[in-house]
């Protein structure tokens, strides 16, 4: 009986301290890749979007596991029945980081820029649903669809719906909407629990606490816990890594995998692995002719099948990842909603491999070339592998160095036959990844020039689908549809490689991307 | 007098210097395949939105208005807008420049404080085992990469010993200083191996010319003669080296800023080419001429006051 009171007492004491989330202190956070542009409607580069949400709150915040939402600045939503008109119920007396109040006026302004394409940059899409915005009494923000959009709420917990100040926008210098966002994103005064207080380009730049910030932390304080972050630019990863070993960095972004094993044995620091709505693959060009006039056999679907079956996932897996990654069983990211994949697609098969192209006409194999990015040790790693794996098949692959700009002209212009790729989705849901890889209309598929009608056909339908059974049968069959098809080939998911110093806690970088400060706090 | 003449030609083809590499960084950029649009939008870039982004741009517009526009800020001396961080390509350069001079400057130094003493520790006993040593560490340092000596030094010096810190930048001029004394010895490592090997063998050329000996046998002093004939004379031919490599030490300068997470113009230049950012990599270019033709000016005038027969 002692003992076990002994035990309990001291698992309490053990446990105590894990859960006292001390303040302040400043945290410092080795980049290796500087912000651009700090206005969420205008951002369309990772190293922006995935800072926006700790400067810009929106309306619903997604929730832990990525799949749902829940309440953000709004406390309380409603659908209507036929889902075209969502009230929100506003937070009593909520103010923007210079202690100005939010009004009703500037969540209107924010989402209206937001949703018009003139005004809402690359991402006014995720809005385009919102036939109008408006408002009533103190606290009610209402929206007009012009039809059912299963994906609004998610939209709404987007990096673009970040709320911002109409009158401070408005006031920054310049004579267009354009260019008083640009005065502005250089001095932003936001919503979220940060808010930036220096910026020196290329160096370092500083997001302090927002005392105005709504939420409660565990001791039932306002959040955020930190005083502040200093991100620090390191764009050379051995460097990041040396000075996170020194102490002078907390946190490093984008650890090599290669030196994942060697950090994770570090007692100083956890080697975390967040998991990622990323995935690796390499595209095809499908189309019967390539730009320079060549038949391209990789507009026969055998040949996209042989080459997916004669892929062995798991080497590539081993030999890029060093064993982080995990096989493709769809072109979206298992942790995107609505994926579908009960085993990873083309699993290692060269005997299917060997007959698929016997049937084809290619028996006696054929020359393949892949456009790859210049001094890449993840691309060179990726190609040596499949170089080797596919010349048993009799492919012989050749390898084009290009810097990224070239490759990414090439790319769009349709002059290429195969490129290594990386996709992260940007929203909690399918219809993004769907929309650019698989509905021609978007930009010819991932600019394969393969087509599907019957896709196209569901996707459409799915956009409007409020039935979340029926929505979930719509992408089962484009999913499968495009396994078949195989205009890429399914290669592995990625984790996000995140090394932090022990007295860090609290910290996610979330599968979209975003990295989430609002609960981090530090040991002093 | 002469120098005044020599000054006011060489200006002149500084400015024309500069104006002929504004015509061929434009002409160069145009050239290059690549659409800074698409590397705005990246892997999400759509047809409608490679549209918009052109229009936004102005790139929808023809080369020949696009180059008119450019020549006009050019004259005005107005860099324009970078594509990529949206800020004035000025504000940039006022923020990089002054460590990135600060950077080579000190290359520089340290390169001739490493090269002269150790030349004449060479010259004054050639085929000594000093000599040896010194040009064989000389000969290594040449040929190992700049990056592979940022890093050696960053994990010895910095990583292990804290005697520095890991990379970055200071607060402060005295804090820079500090902050780039690793960066400044790893480009001044190569640099002093060729100063090095150039002041040596021009200090045994004039140590065995005859002023030498017959100054030697009006019996001065041997201090006298070593800095006053002798390094005098073997100085020219060194200045003249230094100042041809100040282009590469900006070069390397590129590596080192990034190895060293330095935010200089060596790795904004690059960063701003890959990203096809025009205005940043014209106005940038233009800066580094601007520089490059400053140096040499400097460098000719050093001759002329070391050497007046260079005037001629």
């Amino acid at each position: 009986m002692i003992r076990l009171a002994a035990a309990l007492l001291l698992s309490t004491s053990l446990a105590f301290p894990a859960l006292a989330q001390t303040r302040g202190g400043t945290l410092v956070f080795g980049r290796a890749i500087e912000s651009q542009f700090l206005d969420p409607v205008h951002t369309s580069q990772n190293a922006d979007i995935w800072l926006s949400l700790n400067l810009y709150d929106t309306l619903l915040l997604a929730s832990a596991d990525g799949k749902g939402v829940e309440p953000g600045l709004a406390s309380a939503y409603k659908v209507s029945d036929d889902g075209k008109t969502i009230t929100f119920t506003m937070r009593a007396g909520l103010k923007f980081s210079d202690g100005s109040p939010i009004e009703l006026s500037d969540v209107k302004w924010s989402l209206d820029r937001a949703r018009t394409k003139a005004s809402g940059g690359d991402f006014a899409f995720l809005l385009g649903s919102i036939e109008s915005v408006d408002t009533a009494g103190a606290d009610q923000v209402i929206l007009h669809m012009a039809h059912p959009d299963p994906v609004i709420l998610q939209a709404l917990a987007t990096f673009n719906s970040g709320i911002m100040p109409e009158k401070l926008v408005m006031a920054a210098p310049g004579a267009t909407l354009d260019d008083k966002s640009k005065a502005f994103a250089d001095h932003p005064v936001g919503s979220g629990p940060f808010m930036l207080t220096s910026w020196k380009r290329n160096t370092e730049m500083v997001m302090s606490k927002n005392p105005y910030y709504w939420k409660d932390g565990k001791d039932g304080k306002k959040l955020p816990y930190l005083d502040a972050i200093r991100f620090v630019i390191i764009p050379d990863d051995a460097t990041r890594i040396l000075k996170l070993r020194a102490g002078e960095l907390d946190v490093a972004e984008f650890v090599p995998y290669s030196r994942v094993a060697e950090l994770k044995a570090d007692p100083k620091l956890d080697m975390e692995l967040y998991p990622a709505a990323q995935t690796n693959y390499f595209a095809f060009n499908a189309r019967p002719t390539l730009k320079d006039g060549t038949k391209n056999p990789l507009s026969d679907v055998r040949v996209r099948q042989a080459l997916n079956y004669a892929t062995d996932k798991d080497a590539l897996i081993q030999v890029v990842t060093y064993g982080t990654g995990t096989a493709a069983r769809s072109y979206m990211p298992m942790s995107t909603p609505l994926s579908y994949g009960p085993q990873p697609l083309y699993p290692y098969d060269i005997a299917k491999a060997k007959a698929l192209l016997k049937d084809a006409g290619y028996a006696n194999g054929m020359d393949i070339t892949c456009m790859v990015l210049a001094g890449s040790q993840d691309d060179a790693a990726k190609l040596a592998t499949l170089q080797q794996l596919w010349s048993q098949v009799g492919v012989r692959l050749k390898i084009e160095q290009l810097e990224n700009a070239t490759r990414l002209s090439r790319y769009n212009a349709g002059d290429f036959q195969m490129r290594t790729s990386l996709w992260t989705n940007d929203i909690n849901d399918p219809n993004e990844i769907t929309s650019i890889f698989a509905y021609y209309a978007t930009r010819q598929n991932n600019r394969s020039g393969w087509d599907d009608k019957r896709i196209d056909e569901l996707f459409d339908q799915s956009q409007a689908e409020l039935d979340p059974a029926k929505r979930a049968a719509e992408y089962k069959e484009i999913q499968e549809r495009y396994a078949e098809a195989a205009p890429i080939i399914f290669a592995f998911e990625v984790p996000y490689p995140v090394a932090l110093s022990k007295k860090v806690h609290d910290f996610v970088q979330i599968p979209l991307g975003n990295n989430i400060f609002v609960n981090t706090y530090l040991d002093k | 007098m002469y120098v005044l003449a020599i000054l006011g030609r060489r200006l002149g083809q500084i400015v024309a210097t500069v104006v002929l590499v504004a015509l061929l960084i434009f002409g160069l950029m145009r050239l290059l395949p690549g659409d800074p649009a698409l590397m705005l939008l990246g892997d999400r870039a759509t047809d409608a939105s490679i549209a918009q982004m052109h229009h936004d741009l102005g790139l929808d517009r023809s080369v020949a208005v696009q180059f008119w526009e450019f020549l006009v800020h050019t004259v005005t001396l107005q860099l324009g807008d970078s594509i990529t961080m949206r800020v004035p390509v000025i504000s940039l350069v006022r923020d990089g420049l002054p460590i990135t001079l600060l950077l080579t400057g000190m290359a520089a130094f340290l390169a001739l404080l490493i090269a002269v003493p150790l030349a004449f520790v060479s010259a004054l006993r050639p085929g000594s085992w000093m000599d040896a040593a010194i040009r064989t560490v000389a000969q290594i340092s040449l040929s190992m990469p700049v990056f592979y000596i940022g890093l050696v030094l960053l994990i010895v010096l910095a990583a292990g010993l804290h005697w520095f810190p890991v990379g970055g930048i200071g607060n402060g001029f005295f804090q820079d200083l500090y902050y780039l004394f690793l960066p400044a010895l790893t480009l001044a490592l190569s640099l002093s191996a060729v100063l090095l090997r150039n002041l040596r063998q021009s200090l045994l050329e004039v140590l065995n010319a005859e002023y030498v000996n017959f100054a030697t046998a009006k019996g001065l002093p041997r201090r006298m003669i070593l800095t006053r004939h002798v390094l005098r004379n073997a100085w020219v031919s060194t200045v003249t080296l230094l100042g041809l490599n100040i282009g590469s030490l900006v070069g390397g300068a590129v590596i080192t800023e990034t190895v060293f997470a330095i935010p200089g113009l060596g790795r904004l230049t690059i960063d701003s080419i890959f990203a096809r950012d025009y205005p940043v990599v014209q106005g940038l270019t233009m800066v580094l001429a601007i520089m490059v033709s400053v140096v040499f000016l400097l460098v000719d005038t050093v001759q002329v006051l070391l050497d007046p027969r260079m005037s001629k």
